[in-house]
């Protein structure tokens, strides 16, 4: 009953453990786009043993990061009822589409091929994979260092009219309220519930009503949103905040050597994991 | 109306894309129902409601924020590729915005609902339509799934949209908090 009220413990958005490790002290830029790299080898990569090299070197990223690995492991808790559900209905049911290698298991609409394990497995795998990674670089990036490095990353989109800036400071802005709003939530359930609402247990397959059930939550939240939002364009005018206008930053960066042996490490680590000839 | 991303425009484009994240990271944007696509989802309403407030461009952003969280935080395949999770989000604001702007002058609030309604179903068919283009799905299972997932969802979308809307048009925060440069009820 109580974790039902705990929204902020599964938000990993924003949270930033300084350790001052290797890793913290990358670029952002160059992190973000080794991670990019990094994100579509996995999502290419189909071989068992690729993705236990992959999942062992997103351990090794955590160490040599120094951040406790609970932190990689809290995000994937709350999904794992999911994945362990998804993963049986694949098993069972994606028979018939990767029908390809030899067959386990067929009894009646059950079909079980090597293919399908592989592709349950994988994408299981996979999915760690990806929340370990991607905990490792929001872990080891404050925020404003991710933003401004995207905004970096996305410069040369300038050429095309694209608002870079602009863009930059919304996702700013966005990630910044996630963890506002939680707590917000947070709150609201809780003085909803001492009053005697109930949201979430009315039996699942009474969709209005349990849609119904949140609207005491979810009106309130856009409208202390909005009021957030008036606050904060009312606190940017008065410091005459122009969009589009050319802006300086207050840090300036300069690509080190540990910076571009990093990027040239992760293409040639997607490169071994796509192209090397795994047995399995 | 001014063209381009003022302030009012970024600032809003942000926080509803905060609420957008908000509601998919803990799970309180979805409503489980038992279909093949997994839940009906409210994560869009704050899409729509930034396409019928502040424009297009707004709209669009936060599709294009919604879109990659959910491609981001997605546990399912189908959701994983990018073609079925972002590229469809996009339009839902878009669509939203000028459902409402060619409705305004009839009754306001009409084309705040129907500015909802619609903008869901846009969500719906054209993620679906991705999802049978891709592969992922028979375009029957689709149907289905657009009739038992889409529907509820588009009405739901109604009257949060209209609630969320027609409380903020009305009545605001009040007055004198708004900003005297860009506010403009």
């Amino acid at each position: 009953m109580a974790s039902q009220f705990e929204l902020t413990r599964n938000i990993t958005i924003g949270q930033y453990i300084p350790t001052g490790s290797i890793i913290h002290k990358l670029d952002a830029c160059f992190k973000l786009l080794s991670f990019t790299i990094m994100l579509i080898a996995i999502a290419i990569c189909g071989t068992y043993f690729g993705n236990i090299v992959i999942l062992a070197f997103s351990i090794a990223l955590f160490m040599l990061s120094r951040i406790p690995i609970r932190y990689g492991l809290s995000g994937i808790k709350p999904a794992i009822p999911f994945v362990v559900i998804l993963a049986i209905l694949q098993l069972l049911f994606y028979g018939s589409v990767a029908s390809g290698g030899t067959v386990l298991v067929k009894s009646g609409f059950i079909l079980i091929t090597t293919d399908s394990l592989r592709l349950v497995v994988v994408s299981a795998m996979r999915f760690v994979e990806i929340i370990l990674i991607s905990s490792v670089l929001t872990l080891s990036t404050s925020t404003t260092e991710l933003t401004h490095g995207m905004e970096r990353l996305l410069k040369p989109l300038k050429y095309i009219k694209f608002p870079v800036h602009e863009f930059s400071l919304i996702i700013t802005i966005a990630i910044r309220f996630v963890p506002t709003f939680a707590m917000e939530m947070e709150k609201l359930m809780k003085a909803q519930a001492s009053r005697g609402a109930e949201f979430g247990t009315g039996q699942w397959w009474r969709i209005v009503k349990r849609t119904k059930d949140m609207f005491p939550l979810i009106i309130p939240l856009f409208n202390s949103a909005m009021e957030r939002a008036e606050d904060l364009i009312l606190a940017m005018e008065a410091r005459c905040y122009t969009p589009g206008e050319v802006r300086s930053n207050y840090k300036r960066y300069h690509i080190k050597v540990t910076d571009i042996m990093v990027l040239l490490f992760s293409i040639l680590f997607s490169i071994l994991i796509l192209f090397y000839p795994f047995p399995y | 109306m001014e063209k381009g991303l003022t302030i009012r425009r970024i600032v809003v484009a942000g926080v509803l894309s905060a609420i957008a994240i908000l509601l998919g990271v803990t799970r309180l944007g979805y409503i489980p129902v038992p279909t093949p696509a997994g839940n009906a989802t409210i994560m869009h309403v704050p899409a729509i409601i930034g396409g019928i407030m502040e424009g297009p461009i707004v709209g669009l952003i936060i599709g294009l924020i919604f879109g990659a969280s959910s491609f981001l935080e997605a546990t399912v395949p189908l959701f994983k590729d990018p073609l079925v999770a972002i590229l469809p989000r996009l339009f839902i604001g878009v669509v939203a915005f000028f459902i409402y702007f060619g409705l305004k002058r009839f009754n306001e609030y009409v084309a705040i609902g129907v500015a909802g309604f619609i903008g869901s179903l846009t969500n719906t068919v054209l993620v679906l339509f991705m999802a049978v283009v891709r592969g992922y799905m028979a375009p029957k299972v689709a149907i289905g799934v657009a009739i038992t997932n889409g529907i509820p969802e588009a009405i739901v979308s109604i009257i949060v949209t209209l609630a969320i809307v027609a409380s903020w048009k009305k009545i605001g925060v009040s007055v004198k908090q708004k900003s005297k440069i860009s506010g403009k009820f």
